[in-house]
């Protein structure tokens, strides 16, 4: 509890940024969904024919998980606040469309026809009888999305959408950072609750002034996703940096920002924490982003779906390299000098007792452990998926879990091996020993920047202040200063300065 | 006043619910609709008001085909009393009545002050009960709020669709005398569709028997009974819970020999008679003779079931009694005419016990 209080009077001011984010965030989502909803779902029972088939295709829209939404929409809309609206309106649709809908067709027939044969025309049927008469059932739709919404937008933060899933986000990647995921969950649970006392309210009143009311909470609601943008004023960047969720990531790029404005004119942006390959990828193809920091065996194995023609650092950098060039147009520039590969690490204790030195050894206890891999890892040919051609494993027991909760996972004895980064901090800090892999499954990982073309042709300057970088930072360094980011909560920003400060690529 | 010319009305399905209906309702009457269900009265009243449209055949209301109305126009001159009643819950009882009057663009002041007059009229407390919400009133309260909203834009014609089926018999027979004296006072046309027989012919100034999308025989009550235009309608008829429930006007004696005038009276011109009546020269009652005495009597209005009728005969001593209709003197009941018809109506359900 204490830690959780240190936590929050730490990052106070960030909190109220994460939540105005977020309330925007939902409360434009929700406004956008309500504004589709509502007058289609009125539509709907002037047409009833066609109802099913549409909530239906609503309804079909609510089943896709909301991470692929965001994925599916990166090609078209690129990361950021846009998508992640987009994502969570379609969302909203359902339970607004299906309670305008059934609502305004429960209304009483009879009454429907009282006013009909009093001489009612239809506009005014519907908002002096039906409306007001289905606005409970209404508004109930609106509060069910709404906290839909609150709760998903939580995801929008993989892809830069902001929001308290950037805390959660920050405490997953921090081994399950208990007090930092309560620190975006809270709040978020928070704001659904007075979301919903606010709508409450509005219902209430709603039952007397029907169509009034709703057009006021539709009102007020755009004033407060107008009001003061907290995401809405960025300023524009001459280049926009991403990053795959982590520290190592964050602390290359706050490194090539530093570079980049040393050396030339150009204004840089950052967009940290974008989820895993596939998104920063996505955002990197769309343009929504102009580089970010990508490994040459990643590059080859997820992106080119090429097998590494060799394990040689060199030549896995140039396959890479062309292949990027040829088949994305996009340029590989040279790569640092530490290699992130994949490593199957297991605990001493276990280590010891199993009598455990290569990844070969793992057949003889296939059946008795069980192995934490994050979920890229155990699809990857690179990965879990290599290990089984090459060492003939078949493990009994294999969980999937977020990268941030292996270390959790491992040291509390649920799993006995887990997959993990040369380069991870928490190697050191949980005494962790790496199997051998003596096949070389597992091909160079070094890290280098991964840039549009377009990019590089628009300003060739940043070549030579990003290669600087080429042949530097050790497995150590790197891990040191992943240490500094995610042990000591020092920023990645400052981390970056400091080491090249002291390498003397940039000056105090 | 309404006209229905050759109206039929055939649904999609194929099914008839009209066949060539022509039907005219006169300026002022109180018209009942009657049949057994699916006969397509709902449908022929519907048609009024254009809730149903025909398939071919023309509606006429003052002569002007209801097509060339405008329809929000035409509606807001039928009041519409629904079966279900129908008020919109959401709304208090003063913003239902001034549904029709806002359309009309009353203005507020007028709107108030009639629904004061409407409220008054049914005995329903203005102070109390505008400001309700309908669930806050009873069920009869509900439907004469209901006939109120109808009222309210001061219409010509209005459209009743068994109003007070979802009542219980005391407020039933409560509204139906309301609706009787309302009509007298108001002197509008209305079209009163109903399922039940003894409603039709009380309230009917003449009722329109229908069967299967036909008009079987218009009439009023009296000539239904007396002169049943076939089987059917005699059948029909015969599905009256009791004798005792027959309006007095069917079996009143119309031949006037038991009424004469003030100047045969003074006249000496009397007949030979145990009682007789004496009216003026409008046609109201005067005083009654017994046994050569001028007396005073009871009159009975020719609505009034046999039952009524019986218990005024039981507060005098007097074997005949007048029957008015609009304070005019219609003809005279006796306890003789009452036993004749008690005993024709025993013949034709002799299984049938009949209760006073």
């Amino acid at each position: 509890m204490n830690s959780f209080i240190e936590v929050f009077q730490q990052r106070q001011g960030i909190l109220l940024e994460k939540i105005w984010e977020h309330l925007q965030i939902s409360i434009i989502a929700l406004v956008i969904a309500t504004l589709i909803s509502v007058p289609l779902g009125l539509l709907l029972t002037r047409k009833k024919r066609v109802a099913e088939p549409v909530i239906g295709v609503t309804a079909v829209l609510q089943t896709i998980p909301s991470l692929a939404v965001l994925a599916f929409l990166i090609p078209f809309f690129g990361i950021g606040q846009t998508p992640a609206v987009i994502a969570l309106t379609a969302y909203g649709l359902l339970p607004i469309l299906r309670n305008t809908y059934t609502g305004i067709k429960e209304v009483d027939p009879a009454l429907r026809e009282a006013a009909t044969g009093m001489g009612m025309n239809s506009f005014r049927r519907l908002s002096k009888v039906e409306l007001p008469l289905a606005m409970p059932v209404i508004m109930a739709g609106i509060r069910t999305s709404m906290v839909l919404i609150v709760g998903t937008t939580t995801i929008a933060a993989l892809i830069g959408a902001g929001g308290l899933g950037d805390l959660i986000l920050l405490g997953l990647d921090r081994g399950g950072d208990v007090n930092l995921i309560l620190l975006g969950a809270i709040p978020a649970a928070v704001l659904a609750i007075v979301l919903d006392l606010v709508l409450r309210l509005f219902e209430r009143t709603s039952a007397k002034s029907g169509f009034r009311s709703l057009v006021s909470l539709l009102v007020i609601a755009a004033l407060i996703a107008l009001g003061p943008l907290a995401f809405g004023g960025k300023i524009q960047n001459d280049i926009t940096i991403g990053a795959k969720l982590g520290s190592e990531p964050a602390i290359l790029i706050n490194m090539y920002k530093l570079l980049i404005e040393e050396e030339t004119d150009l204004s840089v942006g950052l967009e940290e924490n974008l989820g895993k390959t596939d998104l920063v990828f996505g955002a990197l193809q769309e343009g929504s982003i102009d580089m970010y920091p990508e490994f040459t065996g990643t590059a080859i194995v997820s992106l080119l779906e090429e097998e590494a023609d060799s394990n040689d650092e060199t030549e896995v950098y140039e396959q890479a390299r062309q292949g990027m060039s040829e088949e994305y147009g996009l340029a590989f520039l040279q790569p640092m000098e530490f290699n992130n590969t994949y490593a199957v690490a297991t605990t001493k204790e276990t280590a010891e007792q199993y009598d455990l030195d290569t990844i070969g050894d793992l057949r003889s206890v296939q059946d008795e452990i069980t192995a934490g891999f994050t979920l890229e890892f155990n699809d990857r040919q690179d990965g879990y998926q290599g290990m089984k051609e090459v060492y003939g494993l078949d493990l009994a027991e294999v969980e999937t879990m977020d990268p941030g909760l292996r270390q959790g996972a491992i040291e509390n004895g649920d799993v006995d091996i887990i997959d993990a980064y040369a380069t991870d901090s928490y190697m050191i800090d949980l005494d962790l020993t790496v199997l051998d892999d003596p096949e070389n499954l597992f091909p160079p990982y070094q890290g280098a920047p991964l840039l549009r073309e377009e990019t590089l042709d628009q300003h060739p300057e940043i070549e030579d202040a990003l290669n600087q970088l080429s042949g530097q930072i050790t497995d150590d360094e790197m891990r040191e200063m992943n240490y500094d980011v995610d042990f000591e909560d020092r920023d990645p920003e400052e981390v970056a300065r400091e080491y090249l400060i002291e390498n003397g690529l940039i000056e105090e | 006043m309404i006209t229905f010319e050759n109206v039929t009305k055939t649904y999609t399905d194929g099914t008839t619910a009209l066949s060539s209906i022509n039907l005219s309702v006169k300026d002022g009457e109180l018209l009942t609709l009657i049949g057994p269900s699916g006969c397509g009265k709902t449908t022929t009243m519907k048609m009024i008001n254009r809730l149903i449209e025909p398939t071919s055949g023309e509606v006429f209301i003052h002569n002007k085909n209801i097509q060339d109305y405008n329809i929000h126009e035409l509606r807001w001159n039928i009041g519409y009393v629904l079966q279900e009643i129908a008020l919109f819950p959401h709304m208090t009882i003063e913003e239902n009545i001034s549904i029709v009057p806002e359309m009309k663009k009353w203005n507020k002041k007028d709107i108030s002050k009639r629904i004061d007059e409407l409220m008054k009229m049914v005995n329903l407390d203005p102070e109390i009960h505008r400001r309700r919400k309908p669930s806050e009133l009873s069920g009869g309260q509900q439907q004469r709020v209901g006939v109120l909203r109808a009222l309210a834009a001061d219409p010509d014609i209005i459209l009743m669709d068994e109003p007070f089926s979802a009542l219980d018999p005391i407020s039933r027979e409560q509204l139906q005398k309301d609706i009787l004296s309302l009509h007298k006072e108001i002197k509008k046309t209305i079209v009163f569709v109903t399922h039940d027989i003894d409603e039709a012919m009380a309230m009917g100034d003449r009722v329109c028997l229908m069967q299967e999308g036909e008009i079987v025989q218009v009439d009023s009550p009296q000539n239904l009974i007396l002169n049943p235009a076939n089987a059917f309608v005699e059948d029909f008829i015969g599905e009256r819970k009791s004798p005792w429930q027959t309006a007095v006007d069917v079996i009143i004696d119309q031949t006037q020999q038991h009424v004469i005038s003030l100047n045969e009276f003074e006249e000496g011109a009397v007949p030979q008679l145990e009682a007789y009546v004496v009216k003026d020269s409008n046609g109201a009652f005067l005083f009654g003779v017994y046994k050569g005495e001028k007396v005073d009597m009871p009159v009975i209005e020719h609505g009034k079931t046999l039952t009524e009728a019986m218990s005024e005969f039981e507060k005098v001593r007097y074997p005949l009694l007048p029957v008015a209709r609009n304070n005019s003197v219609i003809g005279t009941l006796s306890y003789k005419d009452m036993v004749f018809h008690l005993k024709k109506q025993m013949m034709k359900t002799k299984s049938e016990v009949i209760k006073p």
